[in-house]
């Protein structure tokens, strides 16, 4: 163990003297102007949405106020105490109902209060799981064509009529001539297949080729001379608490402890998928490797998913099925056919990234190895251990999919780490002080909401999640059987984003 | 030739433990947590005083200085020890930049007391009790400070009964070794953090002390000297001691922080230990040597010069095991490299009457990146200045270090804990000695 740590502090020496060496002779840049293009992690979503205090905290925002970015214009979202039915977007948070914290909606998302401005974003983040195509083809959005359009018209204001109609987020950012750019885009063209429930090339998968092509493309339109482009990569599934809190086996609902029978784990219930049917017939245990998304909480609350020896009801919990031409319905587990095909897709997208980055001369945030190593190791600041355990670790928020107001602190900081890194820069790295102690609650009153499920997800939640996706043109999503029997999430959600 | 004294020992014996009830922790004034103040006349010079010795503080900084000592006689110290002023300036990206803490003022008083038993014109007894390595850093506003999630308040206390035999093989070397038992006891508080899941804000949940007690937590080494006086003018004086490992058992103790929130300080409860579990730590107290000497000059002008090592790389690792607890066990590389100390005194004696001076330079063992706030140490300049009065029966000294800390930055990203700043440190020691001889 000494050894170790005397290998890894002659490491790290050694690789500050060499970066030292390799920037020297250059004169670091000095940066005027930043802009953020990318999706809901440039935005600075949490919680389902996007709200002006969330984007007070997203990463972007505190980057721009380390360079002391004085007119970094933003479309801050207001924050709405959440109605019935809802009229906006709805927000997630901690609620209590008694006896267990759960996970429900604690307000909704308003107007944009900066729609005035005359000319483009600094912040051209947007949610509505836009794929990286969208970031230079999405020239003229459809407000109620789908999510993606209604999430990305605030923002890009580039609808029929509109300032920048026929703008796409780069042409938008690229006519602000800045200096810094901070790109992230591509995680949605993998997390489709972790809402779905299943991976399918084409349908919650972005084959690598075409990743790589729009890829290619985004990054040769963000490449100016002059600027520096700073992208993030794709971090993995294994890493979000959306995909790893509920474990495939059954556990005690009061200890969280394995439910052991005969000296074993008992796995959950699922119907079986190509590659682990179900023999004879279904319902059958989940093998090893697979994830049980947190969707799965209310379900479980139900005893779906739960072998009926042990007081369920014996249903398997749903696995995500496309039925050609155009239908899909979602499911919450996901066999290890699947997690071996979504992890395959991130090798690859990230190859890609690695690839076009060193090619364009843009800087690269291994967000994935960041990722890996707070899972594996916990993130340590100021004598506190942060981790990716949802509720719990401080680094995600209450999706289970975005980061957190310290998640997004500690993006910040690894933004601010490779461009100085690299460029010799001296931009200050962030204050943590206000971002592990400042209280990130509602100022709104919060509506008594308290469906989160076994594990604190409420159906809600994911269904919110499900709707955010934008799948190929004219796929529709039909929720599943289980959920249309206890009267929740019915509707279908269509999403025909053209091209 | 004065006829050695013989002395009822066991009262000696006792008189020291008394004394020695009252030993209390130390700021970390010398290199790492060593106190090397020991005796007065020896502080006065600036502890340079291995390769002259002459009283019977000599047990500590060189035995074999016994071997001139031909009565029986007592030194008593008291050691008073306090911070002048201490400053933490935070830096980006924890605590940040404009964050100002500081170590809380606090007098610490160290009782040593040394005694020498001639037993044959060659052979002398002494007896040590000293404390040779103490740790005492509280910081102020310990709920709500910075580092809280770190340390609150850091505590290493030690006693050392030290028996040693001196042998005068001839009338110009002298030799000594004995044994030394260390009773030891540490004190950790902090604070435990977590999330709150309501608003997403870590929050104070629990204070957490780990204590051990004194008795129990022994440990023993040994330790030589040599001494040689090949002129008058000129004393030369080595002395060794062996490293001490002291494993401690202790208990720990989880005491609730209310957050507010009901739902949350409920769920905090549920999982935080009861009772008081066990909890075993270990401390590999280094092994040092000292190489001095004492050059006379004639009209009464001493100086002494003297160089210090210290074995502080056996300080790798701070392991605090709980046994009976899931997940609580803290490693913590250390990884503290040997030091050196490099000293000088000089003395003037005016008849019975002495004035004193010294300076010393003390290297920190301790590395950036575990600077903090259990122990922020760093390298620093100490000045002295002291004065006695001493016959042959009777002494009375009084000296003094100001122990000026050179400012300790700990920059990003290798800190141990994630916590950045400046330490500024300035320390005073007074140390007053009673010596009589029978």
């Amino acid at each position: 163990m000494t050894k170790t740590r005397a290998q890894i502090l002659s490491i790290a020496g050694a690789s500050a003297l060499a970066l030292t060496i390799s920037v020297q002779g250059q004169t670091p840049p000095t940066f005027h102007k930043f802009v953020g293009v990318g999706d809901s992690l440039i935005i600075g979503e949490e919680s389902l949405c996007v709200v002006e205090r969330f984007q007070q905290r997203s990463w972007v925002t505190i980057v721009a106020s380390l360079l002391g970015q004085s007119d970094f214009q933003q479309p801050f979202i207001q924050e709405q105490t959440a109605t019935s039915p809802l009229t906006g977007y709805p927000c997630l948070g901690a609620t209590f109902d008694g006896t267990s914290i759960s996970v429900g909606i604690v307000s909704q998302a308003g107007a944009n209060q900066n729609s005035s401005l005359g000319r483009p974003y600094d912040n051209l983040g947007f949610n509505g799981s836009p794929h990286i195509r969208d970031f230079f083809d999405l020239k003229v959005t459809v407000p109620g064509r789908s999510d993606l359009d209604n999430h990305a018209a605030p923002i890009l204001r580039n609808f029929a009529g509109g300032p920048f109609e026929g703008m796409s987020a780069i042409d938008q950012a690229n006519s602000l001539g800045p200096d810094l750019l901070g790109f992230w885009g591509g995680n949605n063209d993998a997390l489709d297949a972790l809402g779905a429930g299943v991976a399918i090339e084409g349908v919650t998968l972005t084959p690598v080729p075409v990743f790589t092509e729009n890829y290619n493309e985004a990054m040769a339109d963000v490449s100016v001379a002059g600027r520096t482009v700073v992208a993030f990569n794709i971090p993995g599934i294994n890493d979000l608490p959306f995909a790893t809190t509920i474990p495939p086996i059954v556990v005690d609902p009061v200890t969280r402890q394995p439910v052991i029978v005969d000296g074993h784990v008992v796995p959950l219930l699922g119907p079986g998928d190509d590659a682990f049917p179900c023999n004879p017939a279904p319902p059958c245990g989940l093998p090893a490797g697979s994830v049980v998304t947190l969707a799965a909480s209310p379900l479980l609350s139900q005893g779906i998913g739960i072998p009926a020896a042990l007081g369920g009801t014996g249903l398997p919990l749903p696995h995500g099925t496309f039925t050609p031409p155009a239908t899909l319905t979602p499911g919450v587990v996901l066999y290890p056919d699947d997690i071996a095909a979504i992890d395959d897709h991130i090798a690859g997208y990230n190859a890609a990234i690695a690839a076009a980055t060193s090619a364009n001369g843009v800087v690269l945030v291994d967000a994935h190895a960041l990722f890996e190593q707070v899972t594996a190791n916990g993130f340590r600041m100021g004598g506190l251990t942060l981790t990716t355990a949802f509720l719990t670790g401080g680094i995600f928020s209450y999706d289970g999919v975005h980061p957190s107001a310290i998640g997004y602190g500690i993006l910040a900081d690894e933004f601010v780490k490779a461009v100085n890194a690299a460029k010799g820069t001296s931009i200050p790295r962030p204050n943590f002080s206000p971002i592990l102690f400042t209280p990130n609650v509602p100022s709104v009153p919060a509506p008594a909401v308290h469906d989160g499920g076994l594990w604190g997800y409420s159906l809600e939640s994911w269904r919110e999640w499900l709707g955010s996706i934008a799948l190929p043109g004219g796929i529709q999503i039909q929720m599943p059987e289980e959920s249309r029997n206890r009267g929740r999430a019915t509707r279908v959600l269509t999403r025909s984003v053209g091209d | 030739m004065t006829q050695p004294h013989r002395a009822t020992l066991p009262r000696v014996v006792l008189a020291a433990a008394a004394a020695a009830i009252f030993l209390i922790s130390a700021p970390a004034y010398p290199s790492g947590f060593q106190v090397m103040s020991q005796g007065a006349k020896a502080t006065g010079m600036g502890l340079a005083f291995s390769g002259i010795a002459d009283d019977p503080s000599a047990i500590f900084y060189n035995p074999a200085g016994m071997g001139w000592q031909k009565h029986f006689s007592v030194y008593g110290d008291l050691q008073f020890l306090t911070r002048t002023s201490t400053e933490f300036n935070g830096a980006n990206p924890y605590p940040g930049n404009g964050v100002v803490e500081h170590i809380q003022d606090q007098w610490f008083v160290l009782p040593d007391l040394y005694a020498v038993v001639p037993l044959t014109q060659e052979l002398n007894f002494g007896l040590g009790i000293f404390a040779p390595y103490g740790l005492g850093v509280r910081w102020d506003n310990p709920e709500t400070w910075s580092g809280r999630f770190i340390s609150q308040n850091a505590v290493i206390k030690s006693i050392d009964l030290n028996p040693t035999f001196s042998y005068q093989l001839f009338p110009s070397l002298a030799i000594a070794a004995g044994a030394d038992v260390r009773f030891s006891k540490v004190q950790l508080e902090q604070i435990q953090g977590a999330v709150n899941p309501f608003t997403g804000a870590f929050e104070n949940v629990a204070k957490v002390k780990l204590n051990t007690d004194m008795i129990d937590n022994t440990g023993w080494g040994w330790n030589v000297g040599l001494m040689f006086k090949p002129f008058d003018a000129l004393s030369i004086g080595a002395a060794y001691r062996s490293k001490i490992n002291v494993k401690y058992d202790g208990t720990a103790e989880f005491i609730q922080r209310l957050t507010g929130n009901p739902a949350f300080d409920a769920a905090v409860a549920a999982q935080l230990p009861t009772g008081t579990p066990p909890v075993q730590t270990e401390i590999d107290f280094p092994a040092s040597i000292n190489i001095g000497a004492g050059i006379h000059l004639g009209s009464g002008w001493t100086i002494g010069l003297e160089a210090d090592w210290t074995e502080w790389s056996r300080f790798a690792s701070l392991d605090i095991v709980f046994p009976t607890l899931v997940g609580h066990d803290v490693h913590r590389p250390t990884l503290w490299s040997d030091s050196w100390a490099y000293r000088v005194g000089i003395e003037k004696t005016f008849g019975e009457w002495a004035i004193r001076a010294g300076y010393y330079y003390d290297n920190t063992p301790q590395p950036t990146f575990d600077t903090g706030p259990i122990l922020p140490d760093n390298d620093r300049n100490v000045y002295s200045l002291g004065v006695g009065y001493g016959t042959e029966r009777f002494g009375l000294d009084v000296g003094a270090l100001l122990i000026k800390f050179k400012d300790r930055t700990v920059p990003p990203p290798l800190q141990t804990d994630q916590f950045f700043g400046t330490y500024s440190e300035t320390a005073l020691v007074l140390v007053g000695g009673l010596r009589m001889a029978f």
